[in-house]
């Protein structure tokens, strides 16, 4: 009898322990390998700094998921007790709804999907502020007039990029143009490096580029063209030629939603409407190669050089522009938006009307190509 | 006849099933032997590696459904290879013939219009008529011309993956798809369907058992099937006998291709819905395919086990990817020292082992 | 315009250079009578190799050696299986590329991402391959030890009654060509794109097979060739606009099947080894 009353306190006392601060189980899986320094890195850095941040969290990974496999390794990691799944890629959004389906007591998160479900949010960090940036910086380094972009897939995501780089360019150096290449593959070096050495041949002195890997910055190094870091810090491959770039934090939205969750704020019955479309305000992603760094130093001088004429601030250096453009793209208000009308496409057809901005699903299918864009744009609206 | 010590390797010319078996097995269980010596260089104890696999794959019914969908493609292609092989068609192509079958089923699942009852059917043809001529042509160069059909074959390989890029970022590129390279969804009339609880799309699963059973008979019990064993076994003879030695080689081909088609077309519309990039959709089937038919030293039936077995394989690669966070290159490892102990030992199944001490007085 | 020309001939040559690496080496092999099929994984274990040993001893010069040698390695294997045991060539090559692409995949992971300290000059390979194509023509062509390799493939019974050692000879080619493949690895990974990672190979290694018999398995016409699928891959990129990228991509591909009909075509037999492919039997009527 006696034995029967301290089991059932001992229950007792174990279950209310678990309704306070018990652990929670996440997984995520990634569309390449977390070595490749680029997409899948980033990701994997936003999972071990949650994981250190949130004393409760326990996480699992697993990497190169074809996304043919992803339902059968989403049943897996449920199997192994994952409570959050991260689905890291596009390409998943078809295996994440069906395993959500099959799964409603799982929380899911797809990256950079659109479909949701009850128990299904997504999340994106975008970079296009922060590709603006980048476009003012090259428009005032280039010499030929010739800025460089080796490109992985024409898909919308990279051509909002690359088109507010374009106007970025365009803003300090009217005419000067983006040639962009396309490599097909999110991973490819060799495929990137021959990209990188065919802009090079065609006149580019500035590169930035979307592909997993450092390669395009080493290239450049070689032949001493200045570029723009991608995604993770690579301004430690070519210290004196990295002159800024795009870094994400990717912990800023993991940390923010897994509290969430463990507070019971988030279920597995209300993610209907969560997308996190976080930007700079919300400090999900950084402007540099380097974090802390938005400038390389080195380049400080000649951005400081270069003055322009901006119909806001009137005479003033490229560097100041940036960093004022900057404090106000980190402004929650968002009191600067690179797409802010009137814009025009490279076609010369308007595109956001004067006094507008481009929405977020806009954002999110655009096709069309920013004037100074050159090169081939499939799927380019008439 | 050669000698080691007090033992005497005879050569015979044919090979008892029962020594097969056995040294099939050997070299199986060497190549696991060596994998677990790799496991244990990459910091992974083997016994746990194994164990994890046993469990996760064998004894776990999502685990082994997992593997048969794994199998079905194997099983396809396999059966077409072992009749390739058993002519002497050295068809290294399967994966691209796998590709043009999915090309060929995409194409009729999205821009033919067909009343929903006959679209499946229509792709599996397409299929199957895509796959057999991607085969046709090497098997032509090499009845016409004599030229190496390992080379053609394999070249046509990566011809297809670019052919299959570019229809998805040209041509074919999905509306919905928002640039992704993806080709639209297929209808729900083009998908197959599934045993419930698994992701096992059955009607390619009797197609593959239906299509081992086939070549069997084919192979076993008819005319073509005899001709064929001999101009495979002897194709000086058959030639010598007015066997019509191209026309029963280029039917070999054609079939063997036409079924790694069949392995496409099951692909896109049993697993993905749509025409993706080339290394989704094949993973490698194509080449895995030569080890099951392999495997199956020729036997059609054989290549059922040969397929569950490669199934496994896969199978235990991607747990030991969940479980045990390994790389996913862990796959191939398995799979090249199984093919590799597999060839080392495949003249031992031509040699009868005597024990025969020498005698005192033998030179 | 000859700007243009110009630099297309420099990423050609660039992009050429490990694949006439691995393509003379495979020449050599299949001279002597030997199709090896495994060139992918040896280019990868020799990438691997490479770069693992120059970053942890911290000197390119013994990464290169150690791409030596254990591509040489893994070739022995091969050869063990395909000379000594007289195993399918064609089989048992692949087998070698599966493993030897699984086991640099998988023993490179702590490896992955890290940029190399002291890289070796891109120019430097590239004009070592030049030579060698040249050296290696010379030795095939004008010396008793490149008969004796040229007639082991061509008519191994010729070589055994000489009193020449037909196995010893295929195994030497055999790792003398998975040692070039190791060095074109070790190329990618300490010159070209000074880094590790899995699938740095991305099928050079098939296009070094190829490259051998659209060359007629000859070295200088493999440099030719190796400038020609260099500059087909480079004009991928930088006619991208005007020209569909998979079509020049898939061109080298085609390109061979071609020359292999038209030189079938042309004088009967497609000018390979005689013997190719086909493994040697002392005493045995072919």
């Amino acid at each position: 009898m006696r034995k029967t009353v301290l089991t059932v306190l001992l229950v007792l006392l174990g279950a209310l322990g678990m309704a306070q601060g018990d652990k929670l189980k996440a997984c995520w899986i990634y569309v390449g390998p977390v070595g490749d320094y680029g997409w899948s890195h980033a990701h994997d850095q936003g999972r071990l700094a949650a994981e250190k941040a949130l004393p409760w969290l326990e996480t699992q990974y697993v990497e190169s998921v074809p996304e043919a496999q992803a339902e059968a390794y989403i049943d897996r990691l449920v199997k192994q007790g994952c409570q959050v799944i991260f689905a890291t890629s596009f390409g998943y959004m078809d295996s994440v709804l069906a395993a959500a389906r099959k799964h409603p007591d799982v929380i899911f998160a797809h990256a950079t999907g659109f479909k949701r479900a009850p128990n299904v949010a997504t999340y994106m960090a975008d970079f296009y502020q922060l590709y603006y940036l980048n476009g003012l910086m090259a428009g005032a380094l280039t010499r030929s007039g010739k800025v460089g972009y080796v490109g992985a897939f024409p898909i919308p995501e990279l051509k909002r990029h690359i088109s507010a780089f374009a106007l970025g360019v365009r803003a300090v150096n009217p005419d000067a143009e983006v040639l962009v290449r396309w490599i097909y593959e999110w991973y490819n070096p060799a495929a990137a490096k021959e990209a990188t050495e065919a802009l090079i041949a065609d006149g580019a002195d500035v590169l930035a580029f979307t592909e997993d890997s450092p390669t395009v910055i080493q290239v450049a190094a070689k032949k001493g063209i200045p570029s723009f870091s991608h995604y993770s810090p690579m301004q430690s491959f070519a210290p004196d030629y990295v002159v800024s770039g795009q870094l994400v934090h990717w912990e800023k939205i993991y940390i923010d939603f897994l509290a969430k969750v463990h507070a019971g704020v988030y279920t597995n019955k209300n993610l209907q409407d969560v997308d996190y479309w976080w930007l700079l305000p919300q400090g999900a992603v950084e402007l540099g190669g380097e974090f802390g760094v938005p400038v390389n130093p080195k380049f400080i001088p000649a951005l400081k050089a270069k003055k322009v004429k901006s119909p806001v601030f009137g005479e003033i250096s490229v560097y100041d522009l940036v960093m004022k453009e900057l404090a106000l793209m980190s402004d929650v208000e968002l009191a600067f938006d690179p797409f802010q009308g009137p814009v025009t496409d490279r076609q010369g057809k308007l595109r956001v009307p004067a006094g507008l901005r481009m929405t977020k699903q806009q954002l999110e299918t655009m096709e069309w190509a920013a004037p100074g864009v050159t090169g081939p744009w499939p799927n380019e609206p008439k | 006849m050669k000698r080691l010590g007090p033992f005497v390797f005879e050569r015979e010319l044919v090979a008892p099933p029962g020594r097969v078996l056995a040294v099939s097995l050997a070299a199986v269980f060497l190549a696991f032997f060596s994998a677990g010596l790799v496991f244990w260089a990459y910091g992974v104890s083997p016994l746990l590696a194994y164990r994890t696999i046993f469990q996760e794959t064998l004894l776990s019914p999502g685990g082994f459904a997992e593997a048969v969908r794994r199998a079905i493609p194997l099983l396809l292609a396999g059966v077409g290879l072992v009749l390739a092989f058993r002519s002497q068609f050295w068809n290294i192509g399967a994966e691209g013939q796998l590709l043009l079958g999915a090309v060929a089923a995409s194409g009729v699942a999205l821009f033919v219009p067909l009343p929903a009852v006959a679209k499946l059917p229509a792709m599996f043809a397409a299929g199957f008529l895509a796959g057999g001529l991607w085969a046709a042509l090497p098997a032509l160069l090499k009845l016409r011309l004599g030229v190496n059909d390992v080379l053609t074959t394999l070249m046509l390989n990566y011809v297809a993956v670019y052919l299959v890029g570019w229809l998805i970022h040209g041509p074919w590129r999905g509306r919905s798809a928002f640039g992704f390279a993806y080709s639209d969804r297929f209808p729900p009339e083009a998908t197959l369907p599934l045993i419930p609880g698994t992701y096992v799309h059955w009607p390619t699963l009797l197609l593959a058992l239906a299509a081992a059973l086939l070549a069997w008979w084919g192979l076993e019990r008819t005319v073509w099937g005899y001709r064929l064993r001999v101009v495979g076994d002897n194709p000086e003879a058959a030639r010598y006998a007015h066997l019509p030695v191209s026309r029963v080689v280029a039917s070999a081909a054609l079939i063997s291709g036409g079924l790694a088609g069949l392995a496409g077309v099951g692909e896109v519309a049993g697993v993905h819905g749509r025409l993706l990039d080339a290394y989704q959709i094949s993973l490698g089937y194509g080449y895995t395919a030569i080890i099951v038919a392999w495997l199956a030293r020729g036997n059609p039936l054989g290549a059922v086990l040969t397929a569950l077995f490669m199934g496994l394989v896969f199978a235990s690669g991607d747990v030991m990817k969940v479980a045990l966070q390994m790389p996913f290159r862990v796959t191939d490892v398995f799979n090249g020292l199984i093919l590799f102990f597999l060839i080392s030992t495949e003249r031992l199944l031509y040699y009868r082992v005597r024990y025969a001490p020498r005698k005192k007085g033998e030179g | 315009m000859e700007d243009w020309l110009w630099t297309a001939l420099l990423r050609a040559l660039a992009f050429g250079t490990p694949i006439l690496l691995a393509g003379l080496g495979e020449i050599y092999a299949e001279r002597s009578g030997v199709v090896n099929l495994g060139v992918e994984g040896m280019m990868a274990l020799g990438a691997l190799a490479a770069f693992a040993t120059a970053q942890t001893s911290g000197s390119p010069a013994l990464g290169l050696l150690a791409a030596l040698a254990a591509a040489a390695l893994a070739a022995l294997l091969f050869a063990m299986a395909a000379v000594g045991l007289r195993a399918n060539q064609y089989v048992a090559g692949l087998a070698l590329s599966m493993l030897g692409l699984g086991l640099a995949g998988l023993l490179g992971k702590p490896f992955e991402g890290a940029p190399l300290e002291r890289t070796l000059p891109e120019g430097a390979f590239v004009a070592g391959a030049l030579l060698l194509a040249l050296a290696l023509w010379f030795f095939l062509q004008h010396t008793y030890w490149g008969l004796v390799l040229r007639s082991a493939g061509e008519n191994p019974e010729a070589v055994d009654a000489m009193g020449v050692n037909v196995f010893l000879v295929r195994y030497a080619a055999v790792a003398f060509g998975g040692a070039m493949a190791g060095l074109a690895g070790a190329f990618l990974s300490l010159a070209y794109r000074p880094s590790w990672a899995d699938g740095i190979t991305s099928g050079l290694g098939w296009i070094a097979v190829a490259l051998a018999i659209f060359a007629s398995w000859h070295p200088l016409k493999a440099a030719l060739a190796a400038l020609f699928f260099g500059a087909l891959y480079h004009l991928s990129y930088r006619l991208q606009a005007q020209v569909t990228p998979e079509l020049l991509k898939a061109m080298p591909y085609l390109f061979v099947v071609l020359v292999l009909s038209l030189s079938a075509l042309g004088r009967g037999p497609s000018g390979a080894p005689e013997a190719l492919g086909t493994p040697y039997e002392r005493g045995e009527r072919r």
